[in-house]
């Protein structure tokens, strides 16, 4: 029993932060119809930027560099849009997906230049964890928790309670719609790319924060995000965190089955599965 | 049917002149010219594919054209976005999709306002316009997508006046409506009409639509092919044939009901 409590505290753990992750992948999705696929360097360079500021010449502490992470984090995803996605905005589905590995390519190879291939950690004493019905978490996963719900409640004050998030939305809906009501698009879009790419590098700074950085973790993860987004459907918020959810939960409670190696696979067969049965889903948004 | 007259005749509002636009390297409109005065309903009628929609399109500013010009008021307003001639006092409602569908009734209209600038303004003008429809009163946190076709319509429509425009551009605002829906959307309209709003209306069902006008146009192939009023063109043998789907054996032809028609 304790073994199966367990398992899905951890699946509620990963599930948050790839909620976290499907959710700004879900967003951009919505609201430019295409998949980003160097979302995951946005989560990868978040961590990193995190370590940047924590280490010479910066030496930040930890709870302090969060800020200037996020910020560089967010900086990194507008300029992503401006110098990549922006002159591509007319572009065809297969021209941006290309065009996204490139750069995803391209940002993994420049955190390794920087940082190398090696796993770091940002160097916390591991903490024993509180005990707790049998289950044990530490204070990393106990802020991980937090950090979620915090970003879940600003997202729907966000998208549900201001005029900003409403054009969000509408332009998620109807992109054409939204410029002849009058709608600043390219305001919306701006705003897309930096709420996108906060989450990303939250997500990312959790992530390093429980596990550990390389500069591979964003790739695996936009995996899962993918399949989260998958899950939620193109563009839903709330579908994104619920996959992101079940994402988490499949893959932490496979290991009482399946061998713990293969866990990454389940959110891959997900996918595949998903992709097999509605493909319009990367092909184009259904027209009706 | 008192279109206001200015020094030399009715005020023109829009001219669209010579006009050409497509899409990417397909031209579509070779030179189309529609002229809409103040408090007058136009109907533009024509085949399909004929550009109707591209026209409205291309007015709006969503499509830019590549010759010609569009002038609202005198003023060129043929390179602006659709955001800026929203500000302007235009307003359009496409064909088909019309409404935000995961937005709810009260965002929609709330998104029909934002060139308004101010919550105070936007929440004042929600207020009106549902005074005016009051159909939409009761669903006003029903999403949008859930609304039946004529109910997106009414919904439609309640969002573009929130800005108090001028100008309605509508791309067949009877497509795919009950009779009884449609008979309901043309007396909104004679009624918007009415406090002196001119209206564009594209319509494939063209009866409806030249029974209200003032003038109608024919379009074909991207060019303007008629011009008269629209009790006229209704009488137009030929627009008879081709565009209301009659046979053509002489004017005191009974109209045919609208459902035994291809
Ligand atoms: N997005 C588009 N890209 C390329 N060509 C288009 C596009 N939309 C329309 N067309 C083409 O432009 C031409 C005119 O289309 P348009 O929609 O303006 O006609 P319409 O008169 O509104 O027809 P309908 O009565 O069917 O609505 C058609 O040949 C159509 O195939
Ligand atoms: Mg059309």
């Amino acid at each position: 029993m304790d073994i199966f409590l367990q398992s899905v505290v951890n699946g509620i753990l990963a599930g948050c932060i790839y909620a976290l992750f499907a959710m700004g992948l879900t967003l951009i999705y919505g609201v430019l119809n295409f998949v980003n696929f160097a979302h995951g360097e946005l989560i990868m360079w978040g961590a990193y930027f995190l370590y940047l500021f924590i280490s010479e010449p910066f030496s930040l502490p930890l709870s302090v560099a969060v800020a200037p992470a996020i910020l560089c984090t967010v900086c990194l995803g507008m300029v992503m849009d401006f110098a990549i996605f922006r002159p591509l905005r007319k572009a065809d589905r297969l021209t941006l997906l290309i065009a996204a590995m490139g750069l995803s390519f391209l940002l993994r190879n420049a955190a390794q230049f920087f940082w190398g291939a090696e796993v770091r950690t940002y160097g916390l004493e591991i903490s024993r964890g509180f005990q707790f019905l049998g289950v044990s978490l530490t204070a990393q996963q106990i802020l991980i928790i937090g950090v979620t719900v915090a970003c879940v409640i600003l997202v729907y004050l966000l998208f549900f309670r201001t005029s900003l998030g409403k054009s969000m939305r509408a332009v998620s809906d109807n992109l054409d719609l939204a410029r002849v009501v009058g709608i600043n698009a390219r305001r919306s879009i701006r705003a897309a790319w930096i709420v996108s790419a906060a989450l990303a590098g939250t997500g990312g700074i959790l992530l390093a924060l429980d596990t550990n950085l390389n500069p591979e973790m964003g790739v695996i993860n936009l995996v899962k995000a993918f399949a989260a987004t998958l899950i939620g459907g193109v563009g839903n918020l709330w579908g994104a965190l619920l996959g992101g959810l079940i994402i988490g939960l499949a893959e932490n409670l496979s290991v009482l089955v399946i061998s713990p190696g293969y866990k990454d696979a389940v959110a891959f067969a997900i996918m595949v599965g998903i992709l097999l049965t509605r493909p319009y889903l990367v092909t184009g948004k259904r027209t009706d | 049917m008192n279109v206001p007259q200015g020094e030399n005749g009715p005020v023109l509002l829009l001219e669209v002149e010579e006009v050409f636009a497509g899409y990417g390297k397909i031209e579509v409109l070779h030179g189309t010219s529609i002229r809409v005065r103040e408090g007058e309903i136009v109907c533009i009628i024509g085949p399909n594919g004929s550009g109707k929609s591209t026209l409205l399109k291309t007015i709006v500013g969503l499509l830019k054209p590549t010759r010609g010009s569009v002038r609202l008021s005198g003023k060129e307003v043929g390179r602006l976005d659709p955001q800026e001639k929203v500000r302007l006092g235009m307003a359009y409602i496409p064909q088909g999709r019309n409404v935000f569908p995961s937005l709810t009734v009260l965002e929609n209209l709330q998104m029909g306002g934002v060139s308004l600038g101010d919550a105070g303004a936007v929440r004042r003008a929600v207020e009106e316009v549902l005074e005016e429809y009051p159909v939409l009163k009761g669903r006003v946190r029903a999403q949008a997508g859930n609304l039946s076709g004529g109910e997106k319509q009414i919904l439609a429509l309640a969002r573009a006046v929130m800005t108090r425009p001028r100008l309605i551009l509508l791309d067949e605002p009877s497509i795919g409506l009950a009779p009884r829906i449609i008979e309901e959307i043309y007396n909104r309209l004679q009624e918007i009409n009415r406090r002196g709003v001119s209206l564009a209306i594209v319509e494939q069902n063209a009866r409806k639509a030249l029974a209200v006008a003032h003038r109608g146009y024919v379009l074909d192939l991207g060019v303007t092919r008629l011009e008269d009023t629209g009790a006229h063109l209704l009488d137009n043998e030929e627009v008879r044939m081709l565009y209301l789907g009659e046979k053509g054996n002489g004017p005191e032809q009974e109209p045919q009901d609208p459902g035994s028609r291809r």
